[in-house]
């Protein structure tokens, strides 16, 4: 079993890559459900894995509501969102794409680096998920850095929750039911105002460039 | 039915200012009723906390719990205890509020329909509520947490008439100060806590090495110093007192500012307990600095709440130099003076909070009935608002220690510990000791010259424009607010043993040396007299004595003058007719004596300017003087303007405002933090 969820793992890692080499903001939102698809895969087979051992139904019911949030509900929302504001294809990374694809080599590789010699780590089975889940928490946090416009925030600001999520889920087989929850409706809540503020910015500065908010600056 | 203990009466306080701060709030809308609850409940609960306060003070000594929430967060408990020290700052805090909170009733009716009373009112009751939580905290971390309250709030009060500039800037200054002193405290608990891991106040401090103890005194001198106005970190307070509404500069400059003399006490006398002669002599000279250079620039300021202000740092002066002459004897094992001395600086504290709250209210007074605080401006003013002249009148000569009244009694009980304790074979001590007696000397004279002409400019001659000759007496209950304080300063100042039985326990609990006993005389009118080591004085004996001696004089007058004719006339003008008003003594040349013999202290400045028509017919001639303020332009105005140039390149180099830079700093610290994991 553990080879499956390593193969997860890899995949979910795989598909933040993707996310970084993409170029416009539609397959941005594409590559979210994408990785959310595979996180809802691993926790419906530990699911029900859990089910069967110890017969706890809480993974599978996490499971459920991350295919309703995060593959249907969010993306729908950010496309909504995305239609209203502008349609243009222009520039929006900072670097150009190879750059950042072997930066975000480079992060894996410092992850490892610094991970597997935390005690417990790696002498355990999950030694691999945890480094490819922790890289995913820094790929998104540097895919929020590499993308000018507000959407890519947006994005990298999910795929930074779901890489935190994996983390979590893979470190202790399930979180309690009820922090899930929490960190769930978190989620949609900053989703929400998030969607709102891109109509602000809009409105305000007519693109959503977010370098144009440095003229707040008191 | 069981008795109310002295906690009941103190929970149901508090609870009470509670109460009153939510009804502030909730009745914002109308300003009339939201001001008579909230300050009535204010009295009410005010009135408790006296009550059980007095009691504790006459009761047993010792712990009294009051109460105990504790959280999951670690350390984190609000344990509320009180012993004698805490029972007496907090009964004078209680005499305070009722008084201002009476005065309040009619001084906040000219925010009607102006400004948020709710609002006010509400900052003013947790102000309060802050100032009984710092009293009453057992632990350092609620200690800190009520302190950093407290002064969160008294800077919200400061700026709460914030369309005026300067009021924003003294707010700034003020929470810019208050928050460097309470990292100095903060510090000072974080290493006590390194070494006794406990944050309990009334603990043990026996693991705490001497070098340890060292660097605690001065950085607890330097955090309570700023709050308490010492000079030279008194920056703040000349400029935060005025700008506060007056009933909040009463409660800031009456109570406030010994918070952090209680905090003095507390940490250093109680819980450090004293070992080196130094720390004593630091704090005198710390005192006598304050006490001269406090008065001597109130003398300057023609400001009447600045004036008061800086005279506040005059009185902490005066409070210290007792403080410090109590440490020393301490530390050479003279527990009878060290008693002796913590009475008479506590007894100041107490004395300075009725008499400077007293005159901040007789401020506010003047300045809502004329709507000018400035001395230059007023005149005439006790035939319009005589009552108002006569409170303040009392509590200028309480201030000026003047023998019925009870700022005497402090002073000379100052003096008389540190006579007391001025001994052949010790030099270095004896040395500072009179340079403590002529600095008190000095600064009590100044302050009776700083007085005469706050009350004979502003009160005496002739108005000094058309509107203050119509001004009016305030409202009655202002009035009866001052009146109250005049009484007990009167009554305190006569009748002293009363008060000082009470301060009696405090030394007797930190010390362990009661010394009320050889404070009494065994005379039929002297049982309230005080007599220490063949000195003895009765200041009610001295007061009948007056009575006689002058009704004697009119008597003479009346037997030996005959009958004279009393005309009631204008003032001989020299044939010169027409005197007005601007013959008269000014506030400005009142001081500038003293200006001219401190001139190395004030460093005046003359201006004087021809204004239109010829060199030798001018249209007007203006003349300007001007003294500056030595700490300020060679001590902060530097260090401030490093600062704001370091800031002004950080702004640029580091906030862009750009959120990528934003994001990549987190990203850094991330990853930083992971190599360190790695690493370390």
């Amino acid at each position: 079993m553990s080879g499956l969820f390593d193969t997860l793992s890899v995949i979910i890692l795989l598909t933040s890559f993707v996310l970084v080499a993409n170029k416009r903001i539609k397959s941005y939102i594409k590559t979210f459900r994408i990785q959310s698809a595979f996180i809802a895969l691993a926790a419906g087979i530990m699911g029900i894995q859990s089910i069967t051992s110890e017969g706890r139904i809480d993974v599978l019911v996490v499971c459920f509501v991350i295919v309703v949030l995060k593959v249907i509900y969010i993306p729908k929302l950010l496309n909504r969102t995305y239609s209203g504001v502008e349609y243009k294809v222009e520039k929006d990374f900072i670097l150009n794409i190879p750059i950042l694809v072997l930066i975000c080599c480079g992060l894996v590789v410092f992850t490892h680096f610094c991970i597997a010699s935390i005690d417990g780590i790696s002498q355990g089975y999950n030694d691999l998920q945890i480094i490819n889940s922790v890289s995913v928490v820094m790929i998104g946090l540097f895919f929020m850095i590499s993308r000018k416009k507000a959407i890519g925030q947006i994005i990298g600001f999910l795929v930074l929750e779901n890489g935190i999520f994996i983390t979590a889920m893979f470190a202790t087989d399930g979180m309690p039911f009820i922090v899930d929850m929490g960190i769930f409706i978190d989620m949609l809540t900053a989703v929400m105002i998030m969607g709102i503020m891109v109509y602000q910015i809009s409105d305000k500065f007519d693109t959503i460039n977010i370098d144009k908010l440095n003229k707040l600056k008191g | 039915m069981g008795a109310l203990q002295i906690e009941n009466y103190i929970q149901m306080s508090v609870l009470l200012f509670t109460i009153g701060a939510l009804a502030a709030l909730a009745l914002g809308k109308r300003d009339r009723l939201c001001n008579l609850v909230s300050n009535g409940i204010c009295i009410a609960s005010g009135l408790l906390l006296m009550v059980a306060s007095v009691m504790k003070l006459l009761g047993a000594s010792g712990l009294i719990q009051i109460g105990l929430l504790r959280s999951t967060l670690p350390f984190l408990a609000l344990e509320m205890k009180i012993d004698n020290l805490s029972a007496l700052f907090l009964m004078v805090l209680s005499v305070l509020v009722v008084c201002v909170s009476i005065y309040s009733i009619g001084y906040i009716s000219h925010y009607y329909g102006k400004r948020k009373v709710g609002l006010f009112n509400f900052l003013y009751i947790t102000f309060i509520l802050s100032m009984i939580f710092v009293f009453t905290s057992s632990n350092a971390v609620f200690f800190y947490i009520a302190w950093e309250a407290m002064s969160l709030l008294s800077y919200f009060l400061v700026i709460f008439e914030s369309e005026r500039m300067e009021n924003q800037r003294a707010g700034t200054l003020y929470i810019v100060m208050t928050h460097i002193a309470t990292a100095f405290l903060l510090i000072g608990f974080m290493i006590i806590y390194s070494y006794t891991k406990s944050f309990d106040l009334f603990g043990s401090s026996d693991a705490i090495p001497d070098t340890a103890k060292n660097i605690i005194f001065i950085l607890f001198v330097l955090g309570f110093g700023t709050k308490a106005g010492a000079i030279p970190v008194h920056i703040w307070l000349p400029y935060a007192h005025p700008a506060a509404p007056s009933n909040v500069s009463a409660l800031m400059s009456g109570i406030m500012i010994k918070t952090a003399i209680y905090g003095l006490i507390r940490f250093l006398l109680d819980f450090l307990g004293v070992q080196h002669v130094w720390w004593g002599a630091l704090l005198i000279g710390v005192g006598i600095v304050s006490a001269v250079l406090g008065v001597a620039y109130a003398l300057m300021e023609q400001d009447i709440k600045k004036l008061l202000a800086y005279s506040s740092v005059e009185n902490i002066g005066i409070i210290l130099i007792g403080l410090g002459v109590s440490f020393t004897a301490l530390a050479q094992g003279n527990e009878t003076v060290g008693a002796l001395a913590l009475i008479a600086s506590t007894l100041h504290a107490v004395n300075h909070t009725f008499f400077k709250g007293g005159l901040f209210l007789g401020a506010g007074s003047v300045h809502y009935a004329t709507g000018t605080k400035d001395i230059e401006k007023l005149g005439g003013l006790i035939k319009s608002m005589p009552i108002t002249a006569l409170l303040v009148l009392c509590f200028s000569l309480a201030i000026s220690a003047i023998v019925p009244f009870n700022g005497f009694i402090s002073e000379w009980l100052t003096y008389q510990s540190i006579f007391a304790y001025i001994s052949p074979g010790q030099p270095g001590t004896n040395i500072l000791f009179i340079l403590a007696v002529a600095a008190l000397g000095l600064a009590g004279a100044l302050a009776a010259a700083c007085f005469v002409k706050l009350f004979g400019i502003s009160f005496l001659g002739l108005p000094r424009s058309e509107e203050i000759s119509h001004v009016e007496e305030v409202p009655v209950v202002m009035n009866a607010g001052m009146g109250i304080l005049a009484a007990l300063c009167l009554l305190l100042g006569t009748f002293p043993l009363v008060i000082i039985r009470l301060i009696d326990g405090v030394a007797g609990e930190l010390i362990g040396r009661s010394v009320f006993d050889q404070l009494q005389g065994g005379f039929v009118i002297t049982w309230y007299s005080m007599d220490l080591t063949g000195t003895a004085i009765s200041p009610f004996e001295i007061l009948i004595a007056l009575g006689v001696l002058t009704l004697l004089a009119l008597l003479a007058i009346r037997v030996y003058g005959g009958k004279y004719i009393e005309r009631k006339y204008g003032t001989w003008d020299c044939g010169f007719e027409g005197i007005n008003s601007r013959m008269q003594y000014t506030a400005t040349g009142f001081s500038k004596p003293v200006k001219i013999v401190f001139r190395i202290l004030f460093r005046p400045s003359r201006k004087t300017e021809a204004i239109g028509g010829t060199d030798y017919y001018p249209d007007r001639i203006e003349y300007k003087v001007a003294s500056e303020s030595i700490f300020e332009k060679y001590v902060y105005l530097p260090a401030y303007s490093r600062v704001r140039t370091f800031s002004r390149k950080a702004k640029f180099l580091v906030q862009t405002g750009s959120i990528h830079n934003y994001l990549i700093y987190i990203f850094i610290t991330i990853l930083v933090l992971m190599a360190y994991n790695r690493f370390v």
